[in-house]
C-alpha cells in the first residue's frame, strides 16, 4: 500500500469537508457541549443539589454502585465535592468514547455514500489508487478530525473541570489522571478505529449518507453500554480494563480492515449510484 | 495500424441481463471510434469494463498492452476517463480538482505537475477561473474541465462517454471541437460513446452502433452506408434534358435508376458507389452534348444508417 495515496485521498476529503457546514457543525457542537457545557452544569446543579438535601439523597445509591477502593478515594470529601469528583472522573469519562464515535460516524457515512449522492464516485474509482489505499485513505479522513475534536475536547474539559473545581477542592486538580490519559490516547483511537471501518463498510454498501448515519448508529450502542456499565457502577474503568479493551479493539480494527479490504467492491458502489 | 483496444467477446451479465454481449472490436491507435447505441444499450458498461471498473462475466480486453483485469491499476494509468456525469469535487476549485487527479495519476513532480495542469486549463480556456469553486461555473464549463482532467496523466487512450450529453447547442459545438483538435493534432486515440449522431458523424473515423449489449455494425460511415444499400442520389442538374442524356446515364455500370426531374431540369440518379460512378456518368452525358450545371451527390445521414440499423435489429 502507498501511504501517499491514502494521505492524498484524506487531503482531497478534508478540503471538502472543511468547506461543508452540514458536516463541520455536527461534529463540533456536541463535543462542545459536553466539554464545555456538562462540567459547568454539573457545577451548578451540584450546589444545588446539596443545599436541598434530597436531591443529593437521590445520587447516594450510585455512588455506594462503586467499588470501595473507589469509594475510598473521596473520604473526608464535602457532599459536593464527592458530587464533582464522582461525575468528573467517572461518570463522564465514558461519554468521550462516545465523541470520536460521533464525529466520526458523520464523515464516516459520508465517505462513500456521499460520493454517491454527490455522483464524484466514478472518476474517484477510476483513479489507479488502489481498493487499500482509498479504504485506508477515507479511514484517515474520518479519523484524524475526530480524534483531534476528542483530544481538544478532553483538554477543554479537563480546564474547565479545574478551573471550576480548584477553590472547591483547596487546589487540588482533579484532572487528567492515568485512567483518563489511557482512555483518551487509547481505547478512544481503537473504538473509533473500529466504527470507522464498520461504517465506511456501510457507507459502501448503502446509496446515500442518510441511509449510512441511520445504520451506523447502531455501532453506538456497545459504547452506550459501557456508558451505562460506569454509571450503574457494573464496569469501572480502570486501567487494567482499559488496557484490555485497547487489546481487544486493537484486533478488532485489523479485521474490520481486512473485512472492509474484502467486502470493497468497485462495481457494486458504481451499480448502487443513487 | 496497430490496434491499441482490442476486445474479445466481452461480456456482461447482471442477474440474468445481458448488458453487453459477446462485443468482439478493436480501436487502433490515434482513430476515433465511435460506440453508437440508444440508451440502455450496454455503452457505458462496456467503457466500465475498458477502464477496469467492473469486470466482465465473459470474454477479455487488451488496453494498450494489458488485459485488463489482471492488472488493473496500469491499465487506470493507460486510460483517460470522462464518466457519464463530469464527477467533480463542486466544492473544490478547478486547480483543486486537477491538482488531486494529477497526483492520483502519479504525476509527482511538482513543477512538472503544475505546467501540465496550467497548460490544459490554459487550453480548455479555464485558466482564469481555476481557483473559482467548480459549484459556480455552468455545465459546458464542468464538462470541458472533466475532460481537462482525463487528459491531465497524458494518457495514450481517452474513454469519453456522453461527452456533449446536457450541453446547449453552443456548448456542444465547443466541446466537439476541443475533442477533433484532440484526435486531429494530439493524435488521442478516442473510443467515443455517444447517442448525438452529430458527435460521431463530424469526430470517428469509424463507428460500432451497438443495441441490446451486441454488436450490430462496425465500420467507416461510407461501409455503413453502403451496408445498409443506402440510397445514394447524384443529382445532375443540366441546361436542358433529353432522351439522349437519359440513355447515356442508365448506361454507366452500377446506375441502378435515373429519374428525370423536367422542371428542376435536374437527373436523380440511384447508385450503389458514388466515386466510381459520378465520374463516368458526368463523362457520358458530356458526351451526348448536355450541358452539366452542378453535380451533387446525396448519401444516406448517419441518423438514416443508424434507425434502419436498429429497427431491423430490434426485429
Amino acid at each position: 500500500m502507498r501511504i501517499e495515496k491514502a494521505i492524498l485521498v484524506f487531503w482531497k476529503d478534508w478540503r471538502e469537508i472543511r468547506r461543508n457546514w452540514q458536516i463541520i457543525l455536527p461534529i463540533v457542537i456536541v463535543p462542545l457541549m459536553i466539554s464545555v457545557v456538562l462540567p459547568i452544569l454539573l457545577t451548578v446543579i451540584s450546589g444545588l443539589a446539596v443545599t436541598e438535601g434530597d436531591s443529593f439523597s437521590e445520587f447516594l445509591p450510585l455512588i455506594e454502585n462503586l467499588p470501595n477502593n473507589i469509594q475510598m478515594q473521596f473520604a473526608g470529601f464535602t457532599d459536593q465535592q464527592v458530587m464533582i469528583y464522582v461525575m468528573a472522573v467517572y461518570f463522564f469519562a465514558p461519554f468521550f468514547l462516545i465523541i470520536p464515535l460521533m464525529t466520526s460516524s458523520v464523515i464516516a457515512s459520508d465517505s462513500f455514500a456521499g460520493e454517491k449522492e454527490r455522483r464524484t464516485i466514478e472518476a474517484l474509482l477510476a483513479t489507479p489508487i488502489s481498493d487499500g489505499e482509498l479504504f485506508f485513505g477515507k479511514m484517515l479522513v474520518s479519523f484524524i478530525p475526530s480524534m483531534l475534536i476528542t483530544v481538544v475536547s478532553f483538554m477543554v474539559y479537563t480546564i474547565v473541570f479545574d478551573v471550576v473545581a480548584i477553590s472547591l477542592f483547596n487546589g487540588m486538580l482533579l484532572l487528567p489522571n492515568l485512567d483518563w490519559i489511557l482512555m483518551i490516547f487509547g481505547l478512544a483511537p481503537t473504538i473509533a478505529l473500529a466504527s470507522i471501518g464498520l461504517t465506511i463498510i456501510i457507507s459502501a454498501k448503502v446509496k446515500g449518507f442518510r441511509e449510512a448515519q441511520q445504520i451506523s448508529v447502531i455501532l453506538l450502542i456497545p459504547i452506550l453500554s459501557l456508558v451505562f456499565g460506569q454509571v450503574t457502577g457494573a464496569i469501572i474503568f480502570g486501567p487494567i480494563i482499559i488496557l484490555t479493551l485497547i487489546g481487544l479493539f486493537v484486533v478488532l480494527d485489523f479485521v474490520v480492515f481486512r473485512i472492509g479490504l474484502m467486502l470493497f467492491k468497485r462495481e457494486e458502489i458504481l451499480t448502487k449510484l443513487a | 495500424m496497430t490496434p491499441i483496444i482490442k476486445a474479445n467477446e466481452l461480456t456482461k451479465t447482471f442477474g440474468s441481463y445481458i448488458a453487453v454481449n459477446h462485443l468482439t472490436f478493436e480501436v487502433r491507435e490515434g482513430e476515433v471510434l465511435g460506440l453508437l447505441g440508444p440508451n440502455g444499450a450496454g455503452k457505458t458498461t462496456t467503457i466500465r469494463m475498458l477502464a477496469c471498473l467492473i469486470s466482465p462475466s465473459e470474454g477479455s480486453a487488451i488496453v494498450a498492452g494489458n488485459k485488463i483485469g489482471e492488472n488493473p491499476l496500469v491499465v487506470r494509468q493507460t486510460v483517460g476517463i470522462l464518466t457519464e456525469t463530469p464527477s467533480l469535487y463542486e466544492r473544490l476549485t478547478a486547480l483543486e480538482n486537477m491538482d488531486f487527479f494529477a497526483k492520483a495519476y502519479n504525476l509527482l513532480d511538482d513543477h512538472k505537475r503544475s505546467e501540465r495542469i496550467k497548460e490544459l486549463l490554459i487550453f480548455f480556456s479555464l485558466w482564469e477561473r481555476r481557483n473559482d469553486k467548480v459549484v459556480t461555473f455552468s455545465k459546458g464549463m464542468k464538462q470541458k474541465l472533466a475532460i481537462a482532467r482525463a487528459l491531465v496523466h497524458k494518457p495514450p487512450i481517452l474513454l469519453l462517454d456522453e461527452p456533449t450529453a446536457g450541453l446547449d447547442p453552443e456548448s456542444s459545438k465547443e466541446v466537439r471541437d476541443l475533442m477533433k483538435t484532440l484526435s486531429q493534432q494530439e493524435k488521442y486515440t478516442i473510443l467515443l460513446c455517444t447517442h448525438h449522431l452529430k458527435d460521431a458523424e463530424k469526430l470517428c473515423n469509424r463507428v460500432m452502433i451497438i443495441n441490446k449489449g451486441k454488436s450490430v455494425i462496425t465500420g467507416t460511415l461510407d461501409e455503413l452506408r453502403n451496408k445498409i444499400n443506402g440510397q445514394i442520389i447524384i443529382q445532375v442538374a443540366l441546361k436542358k434534358i433529353n432522351s439522349k442524356m437519359v440513355e447515356a446515364a442508365k448506361k454507366v455500370d452500377g446506375v441502378k435508376r435515373v429519374d428525370v426531374d423536367k422542371p428542376a431540369s435536374m437527373l436523380k440518379i440511384l447508385v450503389n458507389d458514388a466515386e466510381l460512378t459520378t465520374p463516368l456518368i458526368v463523362k457520358n452525358i458530356v458526351d451526348s452534348k448536355g450541358l452539366v450545371l452542378s453535380v451533387n451527390v446525396l448519401r444516406p445521414s448517419l441518423e438514416e444508417v443508424y434507425l434502419k440499423l436498429i429497427k431491423e435489429d430490434s426485429k
